[in-house]
């Protein structure tokens, strides 16, 4: 009755999410490097905000001064400028508030970090959870035999009381 | 029981975390937005008034208190302000305080005939692309930047000024630091 934990399997699928996380950032920074200069400046702009919109980033907002950052990062990209110089002139203007993922540094490591914490606490718990479960710790600290057995006993004791009874 | 034990933990660890953000977030107002530019050496630009007869370079006015001011035609925020900013170029002209108007997400024409209208007598220059807006980090208009004799930015006031704000800005940068 007793079931195993299966906790490589489970180390398996945290690796893959990881792995899979990995894949996106890799995505986004090589969209940064190739491509025309107007699809690495749409794949900069897409890390900024656009500063007059609430949740829009610098790349999908219509804004015309979205449209003049976008203008200003192809320029500059032509320039030879590279993309982090060019967040870096945006953050010194704006702060660091104009980046749609904060920088993964100090306390701003926070974000980054809470999901896959949040994540292996899951796991953690719903492992502690499904052993508790497997290997019969039920919340009285009897057994399933032994619980049979009681009521086995409790239905006896009332069918005889009942028979005494219509005697 | 060490098992529900090391459970209770884990539920109990996440849920101070998450509680410790919430009230992180709860103790900061995201429409405060933080004014990096102040300190530090304002951007310089070189840019020509809407009218095309002049072009000023914001270093050639270093030893002057700067009063930068980003507005446009269409904001009616702007035109409150006006007269604080009038104020303030008609008593401080000669007395080495420049006050200067910047177009931002303004059309050229627009400006022009609002600059006619008003008889705003400060100068006010055109920004294309608005790179010195960008620049400066301007998110809404008005916006104005008091820069200090030494080409530092002293302070940001998002929204429109008063005579107070001004004035008192003004006479604070012209007395230097404190000692």
């Amino acid at each position: 009755m007793n079931r195993r934990v299966p906790w490589p399997e489970l180390a398996l699928a945290a690796l893959s999410a990881a792995a899979a996380a990995a894949l996106v950032v890799a995505g986004v920074s090589s969209s940064e490097s190739s491509g025309t200069v107007e699809q690495r400046a749409h794949a900069v702009a897409s890390t900024l905000k656009c500063p007059v919109c609430h949740d829009l980033s610098a790349a999908d907002s219509p804004a015309p001064v979205a449209q003049q950052m976008r203008a200003q990062i192809a320029e500059e990209l032509r320039a030879g400028r590279t993309p982090d110089q060019i967040r870096a002139e945006f953050v010194a203007s704006y702060g660091e508030w104009i980046l749609l993922s904060p920088p993964q540094r100090g306390f701003d490591l926070l974000p980054w970090l809470a999901p896959a914490f949040l994540g292996v606490a899951g796991l953690v718990v719903t492992g502690l959870a499904i052993r508790g479960w497997t290997s019969g710790g039920g919340t009285s600290g009897t057994s399933p035999v032994e619980t049979i057995e009681a009521d086995r006993h409790l239905v006896e004791n009332a069918l005889a009381s009942l028979e005494a009874d219509l005697e | 029981m060490k098992t529900r034990w090391a459970a209770a933990c884990a539920v109990l660890v996440t849920v101070a975390l998450a509680g410790l953000l919430l009230g992180l977030g709860l103790t900061h107002d995201p429409n405060r937005l933080p004014a990096t530019l102040v300190g530090r050496s304002a951007p310089d630009f070189e840019l020509a008034t809407i009218d095309g007869s002049q072009r000023i370079q914001l270093r050639s006015l270093r030893g002057d208190v700067v009063v930068l001011n980003f507005w446009a035609s269409w904001c009616l925020a702007c035109q409150s302000e006006e007269p604080a900013l009038e104020d303030a170029f008609t008593r401080y002209r000669d007395r080495g305080v420049v006050v200067l108007g910047i177009s931002f997400q303004d059309s050229a024409t627009d400006a022009r005939s609002y600059a006619a209208r008003n008889a705003i007598p400060w100068p006010l220059l055109a920004d294309p692309g608005s790179r010195t807006g960008l620049a400066y980090g301007v998110t809404g208009l008005p916006e104005t930047y008091f820069i200090g004799p030494d080409g530092r930015v002293a302070l940001k006031q998002a929204g429109p000024v008063s005579m107070q704000v001004v004035d008192g800005e003004v006479k604070r940068l012209q007395a230097g630091p404190p000692p």
